[in-house]
């Protein structure tokens, strides 16, 4: 079989470029693939969600008499099935772990200098992808239509709209007419989730590997002493696919258990959507944004060619807007002339590693700022909004001065006696 | 970044102890672990709970990549030594997997049946069968697999 097949397709050939293809070996790689198999097992488990799901805020009778949207009596019923509820739990969990897993896989380049020649456009991709991720997840995010969902989404719908000259075009596409209300907005919605941004991170995975297999992995730094000037690795096939059924496997293992325990988003709990608007906060990827939005005050606003700069405008997509372009730009600022094919240490790219610390410091007192409604109910001094300033303006600041220094003090001299 | 050594993933692994901590561990999830109660998660804790599950993978297959492929590749092919133990432990782990097989299949019976779905149930048995392959796999690729470390060129003419 395997000869009639060889002499046809060339099997041999196949194996010889692609299942021989050399796979370095190190721990951080496999955060990359954490996200891929978060992927994979979101498009299986949505089309089981599919089979179930009905896109529609169509008024319909539950048995028990209660009059609810059809969307949110058609997840009532994925729950009910046997398996069901588990399965759209962990539908919702690995939504949130591809963007986790994705923001550290980010990080592993970004501390290791891996965007650098000639993986510049292939840092790109995996940005566009870490930000496609969370789209995809946002408009995930509607669908069961209950309280809290719709409530939250509101909030996304809010700064789509506050964006000058074409937001509410922009609103009209994405939700497809006023969110909530528009008969339109969960078919839409829908359409997006599960087919449209889903065939373009298809897209864009294929192109990040195809470019990854062509300019190879980066390698951990030993490999230079063992094999100089060469690819030291593992072959794809049988060994690194051995290592990645192993990683798949502890994948559904670990997430079927913790979704089994918690589901993460029980529609009972929450309800149909009422009049009356819960306490919501949008869901932790961008709670950072919501918290700018908290401490930005509501005077900032201006008029600018017949449109309106708002708070809403300025904290919701200039401020994480000026972010996601120092990343697209960071591959061509921070350069070097030859081919990188070793990993940087982070110890000894001082102003680089603690400028990524202060950025996540950011990024925590920015989410920290998110709950300032909280800290008012409390009575506490995080509800201030001087000391949230302080905290988001400082504490990156203090971060820097703090990690640049040790990483001068401890590894600096390291180099120097290296030198001496 | 310097080699594949077990450092990292063993704190990734405390740092997602800490972070279900932070997250979950109060007296309540008992009492919510032995029935479908719905009740909310916050979103700090989901969010929370989400980079815990990804250090947890991490810190995992880092400490099982350790165990199987070391700390430093060298080229050459290394060949396992036969032995008897592993058998018997994947025999006993098969049996297993075909316990907690059937044992599924009973489970989701009794949901159809009855209506009523302990998730917690589910998850874990489902869990566990997973698990359980990763662990058999483990051990065919420590005790079974041929292993070869490959050089290659910087260049070649895959995929163009």
């Amino acid at each position: 079989m395997y000869k009639w097949l060889d002499e046809r397709l060339d099997l041999t050939g196949l194996y010889q470029k692609v299942l021989r293809k050399a796979f370095p070996v190190h721990h951080s790689f496999f955060l990359g693939e954490i996200t891929l198999f978060a992927f994979i097992v979101l498009v299986l488990t949505g089309i089981f969600l599919t089979l179930n799901f009905e896109p529609s805020i169509r008024e319909v009778r539950l048995p028990d008499g209660r009059t609810v949207p059809a969307a949110y009596a058609s997840v009532l019923y994925i729950d009910s099935l046997p398996f069901g509820a588990v399965i759209r739990s962990l539908h919702h969990w690995s939504a949130h772990v591809m963007i986790a897993a994705a923001f550290l896989h980010m990080l592993r380049i970004l501390l290791s200098g891996a965007y650098k020649k000639p993986r510049e456009l292939n840092y790109l991709v995996g940005l566009a992808l870490l930000g496609l991720a969370v789209v995809t997840a946002f408009t995930g995010y509607a669908l069961p239509y209950d309280n809290y969902a719709v409530t939250a989404t509101r909030i996304g719908y809010g700064i789509a709209a506050s964006i000058p000259w074409v937001g509410s075009t922009l609103a009209q596409v994405m939700f497809g007419g006023e969110f909530p209300g528009s008969e339109k907005a969960i078919p839409r919605l829908y359409s997006l989730h599960v087919l449209w941004l889903p065939l373009l991170l298809m897209a864009l995975i294929g192109m990040h590997m195809a470019i990854m297999m062509k300019q190879k992995h980066t390698q951990p730094r030993y490999a230079e002493r063992v094999a100089p000037g060469r690819i030291l690795g593992v072959p794809m096939y049988p060994q690194q696919l051995v290592m990645m059924g192993i990683l798949f496997a502890l994948y559904v293992g670990i997430m079927t258990l913790i979704a089994g325990a918690f589901l993460a988003h029980p529609i009972e709990a929450f309800g149909p959507p009422t009049p009356n608007t819960p306490a919501v906060k949008p869901d932790w990827y961008f709670l950072w944004i919501y918290g700018i939005l908290q401490i930005i005050p509501s005077t900032w606003e201006f008029h600018l060619f017949g449109a309106t700069v708002g708070p809403e405008f300025i904290g919701g997509v200039v401020i994480p807007g000026i972010l996601g372009l120092v990343g697209l730009l960071l591959p061509f600022l921070d350069t070097r002339k030859d081919k990188m094919r070793y990993m940087e240490l982070p110890s000894q790219h001082p102003v680089r590693t603690s400028v990524i610390l202060a950025l996540l410091v950011f990024f925590l007192m920015t989410t920290l700022a998110g709950y300032k409604i909280d800290f008012q109910q409390q009575g506490s001094i995080l509800g201030n909004n001087a000391v949230l300033w302080t905290l988001v303006l400082g504490g990156p600041l203090l971060t820097y001065i703090v990690s640049y220094t040790l990483l001068r003090i401890f590894y600096g001299r390291r180099e120097e006696e290296a030198l001496q | 970044m310097y080699r594949n050594d077990p450092i990292l993933p063993t704190f990734a692994l405390i740092l997602a102890a800490g972070l279900f901590y932070m997250a979950y561990l109060d007296g309540l999830h008992i009492a919510r672990l032995l029935g479908h109660t719905p009740e909310e998660l916050s979103v700090g804790q989901i969010g929370l709970m989400a980079f815990g599950a990804v250090f947890l993978l991490y810190g995992l297959i880092g400490l099982v990549s350790y165990w199987l492929e070391g700390i430093e590749l060298r080229p050459g092919r290394h060949f396992p030594t036969p032995s008897t133990a592993p058998m018997v432990a994947g025999v006993i782990l098969v049996l297993l997997l075909t316990a907690l097989s059937g044992f599924f299949v009973r489970l989701l019976i009794y949901s159809a049946q009855t209506g009523h779905n302990p998730t917690w149930l589910q998850g874990l048995v489902f869990g566990a069968i997973s698990l359980v392959v990763a662990v058999l796999l483990g051990i065919y690729k420590k005790f079974y697999g041929r292993d070869e470390v490959v050089t290659e060129e910087e260049k070649s003419h895959f995929p163009w």
